[in-house]
């Protein structure tokens, strides 16, 4: 009697502890399944301090925030983060490898459209999912068709477009001239990224009558520019449309004010000209008055414009930037960018494949990218999101994604263009106090 | 009719060619002794820049003994390079010394960015520039280029009058030799070394006004400067002076008149007829 009375009392107590067991399982244990997803930025090399760095932070602040908040649909986010060291083959290589040796189930990132570019169309043959967060060039889908490759961000060529419409706009009111008399000098990098983008400075100006007077590309590890400062001064523009990572930025705008060179508004295209801190860093408050073209940092979209939660994210991403960064003067874009991406693949992409076409296989991830229908003010970055099928010339690519231009006046930026979007009128010709104003 | 453009790029030319002329010194002088390639060049330059940057911008100390220390710091570095790397594999075949110094080349990469992070540095410091008429004059490039003559005819006179210089001069003409006429040629190796890191390091302390240091500065830089050291002849301090001053007026004045790629392009195509026509370099004599 006694004996039966214990072995009770035992299964009682064993069921109890099992019950407690279970319920002290923290979720990443509970959930049995998960997607492994490659995520490929530089952390080494020219690029992670242009920018690439602070890409991978965003995609990490969000995938842990998701991961901490139970997953998605049952899917624990197994990250396994890779460094493309800046060089376009290591991109492949570390691809490759994530998909062969690491058995990832996708691949998520991408900084330098030169890597963004071969690599795409690797992980293509693999017949792999592929969600680009931040490389823009055209050439990366442009009548490529790929048909498990997307991108989120908007394309190259819009930000061309984008600078170009501001001073069309602008001529008269801000430089008193018709935008035929409108001096402007095109200025890029000569990869892939800055020559789409100067390709849309192009298309934009001889769509708003813009006077080009040069259109010059450069090697962004060119150990001088002088010449090409030299040749500024020669064609004397009132604007120059500057396309560039951070090394040549800054070489280049030391060697304009040594040289000399004199304008009235620099608009920059992203990139180094997207990492205010690193700007400032590099060259102090010469680059007060200064534009550039990206999509709006998550921070300048006004919460009322967002759907609701998102506000919520958008602070949960600063606060966690600032802890990984302490030091950062103005909160870099770059992190929002990435972060918001990120989230629009892991709350409209992976849960539509999980629940509607039954896993996270290449091809449901495809199928629900391409139903995806997210309005304006449905991410962080205010855009929405809507991806162009297979057949489309830019097969993959956000349609609803746009970027803005912003003016960096006393440490602030502030959005000056598209209009609906504006914050304060731009200044378009800089102040005397500018080393580079044009007296 | 007069361009104050096209002076302005020959200008830029001859400065750019100091530059690059100061660069390839250290380089030319090494390989001319040791007969070893040092492909690590520009990374030792580069730690010579960082050296700059925490000294000056960190711990405060004055320019000029910044730099002194930074150019000790290199020159030791250049040392180290010699004992640990060159040293053993001094009889080894120079495919092997090659692929050791650009394994070196990627350790101090990697060194740097785990020691000093990805960010980019600059001291702040802003040089004045020389107006004359409409042409503005770098300062800092027109420093970089009295340094590098200074240091041309600096090592000029160390080689020629001085009985070190002149057993370096003599070890650089016949390795086997010397050391049987009682030269000690370890001792001019390591000698070799110090003043081949110490001209890196004095390159440091003047790119470091110029250019914004990260641990892959010396992608810039390093490449051209091998080039030029093949164009002038490597070993050749004298055909490398020249040769930097060919290369960059090419650079400057092509990139003027065309496309800016296209002044390099010239450059190259440049290099590679010269190494067709003149392959142990511009200056060196027929044999």
């Amino acid at each position: 009697m006694l004996r039966r009375g214990l072995a009770r009392l035992v299964a009682a107590l064993a069921l109890i502890v099992a019950a407690f067991i279970a319920m002290q399982l923290p979720p990443a244990m509970a959930q049995e399944k998960k997607i492994k997803i490659g995520v490929v930025f530089d952390l080494t090399g020219p690029f992670a301090g242009g920018g690439s760095e602070l890409h991978n932070l965003g995609v990490k602040i969000m995938i842990d925030y998701v991961n901490a908040h139970g997953g998605v649909e049952g899917y624990k986010i197994d990250p396994i983060y890779a460094d493309a060291q800046s060089k376009p083959d290591v991109a492949i290589n570390e691809a490759v490898r994530l998909i062969e040796q690491e058995k990832v189930d996708m691949l998520l990132g991408f900084f330098s459209s030169a890597e963004c570019v071969p690599t795409a169309a690797r992980v293509e043959q693999y017949k792999k999912f592929m969600w680009i967060t931040t490389c823009i060039a055209s050439p990366v889908l442009e009548n490529r068709h790929l048909r498990y490759v997307f991108r989120a961000q908007p394309y190259g060529t819009q930000w061309g477009l984008a600078s170009t419409a501001m001073l069309t706009a602008y001529a008269k009111e801000a430089f008193g001239k018709d935008p035929k008399d409108l001096r402007v000098a095109i200025i890029h990098e000569d990869g892939a990224y800055g020559v789409d983008v100067a390709r849309g400075n192009a298309e934009g100006a001889a769509k708003g009558g813009l006077n080009v007077v040069l259109n010059e590309g450069y090697s962004v590890t060119s150990p001088d520019l002088s010449s090409l400062v030299t040749k500024l001064k020669r064609a004397r523009p009132d604007v120059i449309l500057h396309t560039g990572y951070n090394p040549d930025i800054s070489l280049f705008l030391r060697q304009a004010r040594e040289g000399g060179l004199r304008f009235q508004a620099l608009i920059g295209h992203g990139a180094g000209y997207t990492d205010y801190n690193k700007l400032k860093a590099s060259a102090g408050n010469d680059v007060n008055y200064f534009m550039d073209v990206d999509p709006i940092s998550i921070w300048d979209v006004k919460p009322e414009a967002l759907q609701p939660g998102l506000a919520a994210l958008t602070k949960m991403v600063g606060e966690e930037y600032k802890k990984a960064k302490p030091d950062t003067v103005m909160l870099s874009a770059h992190v929002g960018m990435a972060a918001s991406n990120t989230y629009l693949f892991l709350s409209q992409v992976l849960p539509r494949a999980i629940k509607t076409y039954g896993g996270i296989d290449a091809e449901a991830l495809r199928k629900a990218a391409l139903d995806v229908d997210v309005p304006e003010g449905g991410t962080l970055l205010g855009f929405g999101a809507k991806f162009e099928p297979e057949d489309s010339v830019m097969a993959g690519q956000n349609t609803r994604a746009y970027p803005v231009v912003v003016q960096y006046v006393d440490d602030k930026a502030y959005v000056v263009w598209p209009k609906a979007l504006q914050q304060r009128e731009p200044v378009l010709k800089l102040p005397d106090s500018s080393p580079y104003a044009a007296k | 009719m007069f361009d104050i453009y096209l002076l302005e790029a020959a200008i830029n030319g001859v400065l750019l060619g100091g530059v690059l002329a100061l660069l390839a010194l250290g380089l030319n002088l090494v390989f001319g002794v040791i007969d070893v390639v040092w492909i690590c060049y520009a990374e030792l330059i580069m730690m010579g820049m960082y050296g700059m940057f925490y000294l000056v911008s960190v711990f405060h100390v004055p320019f000029l003994i910044a730099a002194v220390l930074s150019i000790a710091l290199v020159a030791m570095l250049g040392v180290l390079l010699h004992l640990l790397v060159i040293a053993p594999l001094l009889n080894a075949a120079p495919i092997n010394q090659l692929l050791a110094t650009g394994g070196v080349l990627a350790f101090l990469q990697a060194l740097a960015t785990v020691m000093f992070g990805i960010d980019f540095r600059n001291l702040g410091i802003r040089m004045p520039v020389i107006e004359v008429s409409d042409m503005y004059i770098s300062y800092a490039r027109l420093l970089a280029f009295g340094t590098a003559l200074a240091g041309m005819v600096g090592v000029y006179l160390f080689l020629s009058r001085t009985y070190t210089g002149t057993a370096i001069r003599a070890i650089a003409q016949d390795r086997q030799i010397m050391p049987l006429m009682g030269v000690d040629s370890r001792r001019i190796y390591l000698i070799t070394s110090a003043i081949g890191g110490g001209l890196a390091g004095l390159a440091a302390c003047l790119l470091v006004l110029q250019y914004d240091v990260h641990p892959f500065i010396g992608l810039t830089f390093g490449p051209i400067t091998f080039m030029i050291c093949v164009l002038g002849g490597l070993g050749n301090m004298i055909g490398g002076f020249v040769a930097a001053f060919v290369f960059a007026e090419i650079i400057s004045i092509g990139g003027l008149y065309m496309d800016l790629e296209w002044g390099y392009v010239f450059a190259f195509v440049f290099f590679i007829v010269m190494m067709f026509i003149r392959p142990r370099g511009l200056l060196a004599r027929n044999p």
